[in-house]
């Protein structure tokens, strides 16, 4: 799936960012499945409201997004559910797990809410690889931040997906979890032959980018 | 229950509003009760009038005559328009006329052992308006005997008045229909007798029936004014207490057993408990939907984030909807089968003690029943369907 970005500006933002320039507002991109795009944002410049508009939560915006060439605002609820499902995979910075849900709960959630593309036991051996396995049974409201970024990451690994959009999904980690955690979406990112998005404050050695732009 | 269900039950949670869940499931099923009942007993009481084991007992012929007084004696004819005007009137289903004998007759007794001479007059009427199944009901000129079929009144004042006051033996339909007699008939050329024989009793005319061939063979033989005009009629209706057909015949002066037009005031009651069961049960039905779609509006309500979260996630608007209405549907499929119970229980409980009185209903519920149950079901399915829709998308169009 292509990712297509057409004159895109936040109409919030319209004033502030027209004084700038950038790589991505007011410009057309194009992002073809596999590559590995980085976003370096600095705060303030729109980089949640960019993921926000490519996810598709917030549609105050100008300019439009596609996905393989269909605007994504005319899209309908049930066909948007169903890329989410199979298609874009997200971690947010606010991670977004339930609460009164365990870190186990919330990652199964995730996989059988479509046909599930990997079995269970893939959930602790990712835990496990990520150091979160003694948690997994825990609330996710009771889990530190980096816990939870976790979950949340592998929670967004557990499903089928072309492009994984993830909006700077190491704030809470050291540099050897965000190490393992950098080389755990690589390998998911290549089995499945799909590309990524990620969004951060600055510039980085996790991946080998395809592609690297200033927001 | 799969694993999607499990979780989506841990993050819905529907434990808000379980009074009004309890106030909208009790009302519920007193409405679909109430609603059942009124379809079973509408449904019993069209059994009761229309099928043909019952049709007896329920008083929906009439024979009318005019009211005969001080300027009318000896002109109660009626008219062909006046005949015409009552076929045209919306609550007659049939006219039939009721042909009286217009000869001199008597009937004697044919054995000397039970003696008994009276003069006697006739009536026939079209077989339509016949409550009696006889295979002797028929003559033609070769006939061994007339057919007759008389009026339960004349036995009961023959049995109960006449028996006593002469010394006589009281007598059961049986033996009166093995009683074969004689009928005396004088006409111009003298008198001319045939056998007869009572066949059967009837409530609905109070007159001697014969058969319209052998009245008409009489009238032509023996009669002597050839064109004289009915006087009577039987009608059919639906129902004799029609105010539209009592006033009719108080407006053309004409009357008719008042007995039958009083005991359709029951049937009106009947009529009246229905209705009001019904429109209880169905304004009850408005109001328990009414509640039932505020409990599933709170219970959404109060999931609101968390069912934002799951359409973030990728939840499906469809599969939201239907994990809800597994959670909200099944309660209502459970009510109306109870109650559909409770009046197939009823429905057997009054077939027994009816049938005791020889009135038969059916011992089971009737299909028009379960027709509204599903009926109600499908609404109810509707409503909870649209009110999920309504109130799911709500929170994901933040």
């Amino acid at each position: 799936m292509t990712i297509e970005l057409n004159q895109l500006m936040p109409i919030p933002l319209k004033d502030r960012l027209q004084q700038r320039s950038s790589d991505v507002w007011n410009t057309s991109l194009v992002f073809h499945q596999g590559e590995f795009i980085k976003i370096k944002a600095p705060s303030g410049t729109g980089k949640t409201t960019l993921v926000h508009i490519i996810y598709k939560l917030r549609h105050d915006y100008d300019g439009r997004v596609l996905f393989d060439n269909i605007v994504t605002a005319g899209l309908q609820e049930n066909a948007l559910a169903e890329i989410r499902q199979q298609k874009i995979s997200i971690v947010f910075q606010d991670l977004r797990l339930f609460s009164n849900l365990t870190g186990w709960e919330n990652i199964e959630l995730k996989r059988v809410l479509q046909t599930p593309f990997y079995t269970t036991d893939i959930i602790d051996d990712m835990a496990n690889t990520l150091g979160v396995s003694h948690i997994l049974q825990q609330k996710a409201g009771l889990c530190s931040y980096g816990e939870q970024q976790r979950i949340a990451i592998i929670r967004a690994l557990i499903q089928p997906f072309s492009w994984l959009i993830m909006d700077e999904p190491f704030s809470h980690l050291d540099k050897a979890n965000t190490k393992k955690a950098a080389a755990l979406i690589e390998t998911e990112c290549r089995k499945r032959n799909a590309g990524f998005i990620i969004t951060d404050l600055d510039d980085d050695v996790n991946f080998i980018y395809t592609k690297e732009y200033i927001l | 229950m799969d694993g999607l269900d499990i979780l989506l039950k841990k993050i819905i949670r529907s434990g808000t509003g379980r009074k009004r869940f309890f106030m909208a499931v009790t009302g519920l099923s007193v409405a679909m009760l109430l609603i059942l009942a009124a379809v079973q007993i509408q449904a019993n009481y069209n059994d009761l009038l229309h099928s043909k084991s019952n049709q007896d007992s329920i008083a929906n012929f009439l024979v009318l005559n005019k009211i005969i007084n001080d300027r009318n004696l000896g002109a109660t004819a009626l008219t062909d328009n006046d005949i015409n005007d009552l076929k045209k009137q919306v609550f007659v289903e049939s006219v039939g006329l009721l042909t009286p004998s217009r000869f001199k007759a008597s009937i004697q007794s044919a054995s000397e052992r039970f003696p008994f001479f009276t003069d006697i007059a006739f009536e026939s009427v079209p077989n339509d308006f016949i409550d009696v199944t006889s295979k002797d009901w028929k003559w033609d000129e070769n006939a061994r005997f007339v057919p007759i079929i008389a009026p339960n009144m004349f036995l009961d004042f023959y049995n109960f008045q006449f028996s006593f006051s002469q010394n006589l033996p009281q007598l059961t339909h049986e033996v009166v229909k093995m009683i074969v007699f004689k009928i005396n008939m004088y006409g111009p050329t003298g008198l001319v007798s045939f056998n007869g024989r009572v066949v059967g009793f009837s409530d609905r005319i109070s007159s001697l029936l014969v058969p319209q061939e052998f009245m008409n063979f009489g009238n032509t033989q023996f009669g002597k004014n050839q064109d004289i005009k009915p006087s009577r009629v039987i009608i059919r209706t639906k129902d004799p207490g029609n105010p539209a057909l009592v006033n009719y015949l108080k407006e053309k002066g004409m009357t008719t057993d008042a007995d039958k037009t009083r005991f359709s005031r029951y049937r009106q009651v009947v009529d009246i408990v229905v209705n009001i069961s019904w429109i209880t049960g169905a304004v009850m039905l408005v109001f328990a939907l009414l509640i039932f779609t505020l409990f599933i509006q709170l219970t959404i309500a109060s999931c609101k984030e968390e069912i934002f979260l799951l359409i973030t996630l990728g939840a499906s608007p469809k599969q939201l909807q239907r994990f809800l209405m597994r959670q909200f549907f099944p309660v209502n499929i459970l009510i109306i089968s109870a109650s559909l119970l409770i009046i197939a229980g009823l429905q057997y409980y009054i077939y027994n003690s009816l049938v005791k009185q020889n009135i038969s209903v059916d011992p089971f519920p009737s299909y028009l029943t379960l027709l509204t149950a599903v009926g109600v079901l499908i609404i109810i399915w509707q409503v909870n369907r649209v009110s999920v829709r309504k109130y799911i998308s709500l929170p994901g169009k933040n």
